[in-house]
């Protein structure tokens, strides 16, 4: 509450005022790639670049890197920012629309909530009505969230990382509008993502844990809002959860003997180390699939505030996807590829 | 009789915003069930967003203005669902009572709460039965109509109306839902009263005690 002591043990003020301080913070800190386009949205300072197709990212605050952390070189041109957990309204996707678009047209990308796809879809019929072309491709990775034959329900969780390196990489390469989306939904197809959550997180002006999971169980297929999973099981050592993760992930789409990229994902409060050794287990299995990890990326990407826990996403590479992002340097607010 | 002018439709979004934010970790709790646990936050970022527009009319707003007022406040703050879904709500009331300095009848009420369930249907595309505000909405719509016929004063109509908003809102327990990230959990969602349903329920509370105070 306004003007009451914070009684949250968050690096905060008023939770309230959070999200406004931190798109403060975050501007001044990288003000050399990003510049302020609006209350809550950002563009790179160079936008528009001419020629070039511009991606706009954006969501809910509460996950950085993701969205805004990977406007720059390489990947995003703008983001709209949400408050905690929540989409942007229209009003700052248009901003970013018109910050970067060239006239080459402008591609949306974010993940499958409904909230999302209402507002991104307002500020696409609004900016297609002011003559700009827009066209928008919808992340839905997380396997577990709906069965396969009902995928387009699937949530977009931490996959949107690999999704978007081969996204930006063709928008980087001058590729048009058309090309920049059909490499994005190639790469969705190819992508899938499962989760595991040890804790919960407070969303700071609930300020209450989103939901309580018993010290001694791990969720299997949580969401990166704290949504429930699939199942609770008691905590065991991680390699028979990511065993369990792997055979879902690989179960869904055929990855044996093909080049991927893999990304193992921490959620926020998971220490790197314990990341390595998912990741240690990963390889292990992908060996054992003669699976060709042609890319990989280890870290806290798509996070959920503080919550423990990490996601494993493996995208199936094509020659066009591997040059991509093999070839492309990425020089973003969070995150760099030399 | 009520006189319901645009400054008193104006006073009444102030105490619903104050009602909203009261019940702001209920509704959390609520959505924590079975959702992502921040629809007390949206609705709460909103409520204050409209009760800082309503303060800011002018006396002599008519009750489309202070409607208005409500959808823009929604349309720049809040986003999720429910922020387009009010958004388009109060625009849809506004429109419905355009040009009309006093809404004092129940048909007049009956009007606005059908026209804003009727926009929260179309952009969210839910139906009856999917676990979501219109499982609150659509009955209190009925029921409001059904008195709009009958007649009768217009306060008793609008306290009635958000009791049989709040006891739908209580059966959407025994729903299963369709409609957002709760959708995702299917049969192990029954049991959960549905947040955006309840909220509605304090919503329409809050117009009702507003204009039963004057």
């Amino acid at each position: 509450m306004r003007g009451e002591l914070n009684l949250l043990k968050k690096l905060i003020n008023d939770p309230f005022d959070m999200v406004e301080e931190m798109v403060e913070g975050y501007l001044a800190a990288n003000d050399h790639i990003i510049k302020r386009v609006g209350k809550r949205s950002i563009a790179r300072v160079n936008s528009p670049i001419p020629g070039k197709v511009g991606i706009v990212v954006g969501g809910g605050s509460g996950h950085l890197p993701a969205f805004a952390g990977y406007v720059g070189k390489g990947m995003a041109d703008g983001a709209a920012f949400g408050n905690v957990f929540a989409s942007p309204p229209a009003k700052p996707v248009i901003e970013a629309t018109l910050a970067v678009n060239s006239g080459a047209g402008v591609m949306y990308t974010y993940g499958n909530y409904q909230g999302d796809c209402i507002n991104f879809d307002k500020a696409q019929d609004q900016c297609r009505e002011m003559g700009i072309a827009v066209q928008t491709v919808v992340l839905n990775d997380d396997v577990l969230s709906a069965p396969k034959s009902e995928a387009q329900k699937r949530r977009g969780i931490g996959g949107l990382f690999l999704v978007w390196h081969v996204a930006g990489a063709k928008a980087e390469q001058m590729a048009s509008l058309d090309e920049v989306v059909a490499v994005t939904r190639k790469a969705n197809d190819n992508t899938r993502t499962v989760g595991v959550g040890l804790t919960s997180c407070t969303v700071p002006a609930n300020g209450k844990p989103t939901f309580s999971l018993p010290d001694d169980e791990m969720e299997i297929g949580l969401g990166i809002h704290g949504e429930p999973g699939i199942k609770r099981v008691k905590v065991r050592p991680i390699d028979s959860v990511i065993d369990e993760i792997m055979e879902a992930i690989l179960a869904d789409l055929d990855y044996k003997g093909s080049d991927v990229a893999l990304l193992v994902n921490g959620l926020g409060g998971s220490p790197a180390e314990e990341l390595y050794v998912v990741y240690r287990r990963v390889k292990q299995i992908c060996d054992a699939n003669k699976i060709n990890i042609k890319f990989k990326h280890v870290g806290n990407q798509v996070t959920a505030l503080e919550m423990q826990g990490t996601s494993v996403s493996l995208m199936r590479l094509d020659d066009e996807m591997y040059q991509l992002i093999n070839e492309t340097k990425v020089d973003t607010c969070m995150y760099k590829k030399v | 009789m009520a006189q319901v002018n645009g400054a008193l439709v104006a006073k009444a979004l102030v105490l619903v915003a104050k009602k909203v934010e009261e019940n702001k970790d209920y509704l959390c709790e609520l959505d924590g069930e079975v959702g992502d646990g921040d629809h007390g936050v949206s609705m709460t970022i909103g409520m204050r967003a409209v009760s800082r527009a309503a303060k800011d009319l002018p006396a002599n707003c008519t009750p489309a203005d202070a409607f208005q007022s409500a959808a823009d406040a929604y349309a720049d703050e809040v986003g999720a669902t429910i922020g387009p879904l009010y958004e388009a709500a109060f625009a849809a009331a506004a429109e419905s009572v355009q040009g009309k300095s006093e809404i004092n009848e129940i048909a007049d009420w009956a009007k606005v709460y059908n026209s804003m369930a009727i926009a929260i249907q179309k952009l969210g595309k839910a139906e009856l039965g999917d676990k979501t505000l219109l499982d609150a909405f659509f009955p209190a719509v009925d029921h409001i109509t059904e008195l709009s016929n009958k007649g009768g004063k217009l306060e008793d109509a609008l306290a009635s109306t958000a009791k049989s908003a709040l006891d739908a809102a209580i059966a959407t327990k025994e729903l299963v839902p369709q409609k957002g990230r709760a959708s995702r959990l299917g049969d192990r969602a029954i049991g959960h009263q549905d947040a955006g349903a309840t909220s509605l329920a304090i919503v329409l509370k809050g117009f009702a005690d507003a204009i039963a105070q004057g």
